[in-house]
């Protein structure tokens, strides 16, 4: 997370955000398994411009198991053409092509969206989802989500290990001790909400407030357009093939 | 129980985005008329991150551990900024771990949000007469709806000429998996509920 935001020329939050949506809307329409290359295709020259390095095969661990569920499940319960039998479960060819294209979106979304967002710092993405037209009372919301979050998770970790050595029990019996963890994590929250809200009024400030995002440059609105051209030649080849 | 990227065709995603983005403006034009809306925002976003951190903690139910869905919760104590509020936990989730998706973001703001509403008009209703049973609906209730939405649009999107039996099947293990998850959401939120209702009855907006 606190890689720095390099390559594909503009480090704009606000121009990743909207390149990534693009493509990834753009491969979410593709129908026709024959476009799976493609798909690979737009997938390496994204992480080339973006200079993304490691971790993005690490963070693709999980969506690939989740991709191989899927693939076999629809394997399982979908078609008619027999590829193999073993008692009652047959795998069919039908399931596996519906299957293997779900996956290849899938990878090719997490993929691109990994590659550009993964490395913006999240207090410049929250900055970006303003810039791009999000209501102030969201975009504020977003901003102090993130600001305390990690004070939060903290907290709740302390609590959580606090009963364990206390001997807590585990299973169902343990529920109402977790929900009192809960509730205690609520009412604190809401003690610092007063103070946050106090400080804010103090500081003048109000969504309506806010400075306006600088422009985007030259180099941002070509990405941009460049993203939102191979989203539509993505859906128009897909929709000829 | 977050839908993927990829999963549901690009034509369900943008509906989702639509029908998510109306019951956010629904919800802002509420927020709006409240005295300050301002005010609101701090203790919106407080809660949010409380509510992102557990649903982080797997909670041990045996035989398996879950992790809390929490919106029938976060429709009790946030009423209309639960749904600005869910948007952005799944934005986060979806960004920074990799939960849930891009593309499928206003699905899964529907998924949660709808039921968080729901248990939010719930509480309201019932919240003061009968506010165990109703602390409880909203919190096995909601994960049933957010189930049910769930479950509809998975067999809505997915390739005609599923073997019916297997799709059966596959429901029912799924309605199963969660079964725990649905009793145990009850009992935390009775639980938190019950204390606020003793402690910091102030945090329940109304009931």
């Amino acid at each position: 997370m606190a890689e720095r935001a390099g390559g594909l020329g503009p480090g704009d939050a606000r121009v990743r955000l909207v390149v990534a949506l693009a493509l990834a809307f753009g491969m979410a329409a593709v129908r026709d398994l024959r476009l799976v290359p493609v798909l690979a295709v737009v997938v390496l020259v994204v992480v080339a411009l973006a200079g993304a390095r490691g971790g993005l095969l690490r963070r693709l661990r999980g969506p690939a198991f989740l991709a191989g569920g899927i693939v076999l499940a629809l394997g399982l319960m979908l078609g008619e053409t027999e590829l193999a039998r073993l008692g009652p479960v047959a795998l069919r060819a039908e399931g596996l092509a519906a299957g293997a294209l779900i996956a290849a979106r899938l990878l090719a979304i997490v993929a691109v969206t990994v590659t550009l967002l993964a490395p913006v710092p999240p207090m410049a993405l929250a900055g970006a989802l303003r810039g791009i037209g999000l209501p102030g009372v969201m975009a504020d919301l977003v901003l102090l989500t993130l600001r305390y979050l990690d004070e939060l998770r903290a907290e709740i970790g302390r609590a959580q290990l606090a009963r364990r050595l206390r001997g807590g029990g585990a299973g169902w019996r343990a529920l109402p001790e977790q929900g009192m963890i809960l509730a205690a994590a609520l009412i604190r929250a809401e003690a610092r909400a007063e103070r946050i809200w106090a400080a804010m009024r103090l500081r003048g400030h109000g969504s309506a407030e806010a400075a306006p995002a600088a422009p985007v440059g030259w180099a941002g609105r070509s990405a941009v357009m460049v993203a939102l051209l191979a989203a539509l030649a993505l859906v128009l080849i897909d929709r000829a093939a | 129980m977050h839908l993927p990227d990829g999963l549901l065709p690009a034509g369900m995603a943008l509906a989702g985005y639509a029908g998510a983005a109306g019951l956010v403006g629904l919800s802002l034009g509420r927020i709006r008329r409240l005295p300050d809306p301002q005010a609101g925002v701090p203790r919106a976003a407080m809660m949010t991150s409380v509510f992102f951190a557990a649903s982080l903690v797997a909670v041990p139910v045996p035989p398996t551990t879950v992790h809390l869905m929490l919106s029938g919760l976060m429709g009790v104590l946030l009423g209309w900024f639960a749904m600005p509020a869910i948007m952005v936990g799944l934005f986060l989730q979806a960004v920074l771990f990799g939960h849930g998706g891009l593309t499928t973001l206003g699905l899964n703001g529907l998924i949660l949000g709808v039921p968080a509403l729901a248990a939010s008009a719930l509480w309201g209703g019932f919240g003061r007469r009968l506010p165990d049973l109703a602390a409880l609906l909203a919190g096995s209730g909601a994960v049933i709806a957010a189930l049910a939405i769930f479950a509809g649009l998975v067999l809505a999107g997915l390739p005609p000429g599923i073997d019916r039996g297997a799709e059966r099947a596959a429901l029912s293990v799924f309605v199963i998996a969660h079964l725990p998850l649905v009793l145990a959401e009850g009992v935390i939120v009775l639980a938190v509920l019950r204390i606020l209702r003793r402690v910091e009855p102030r945090l329940l907006p109304h009931g």
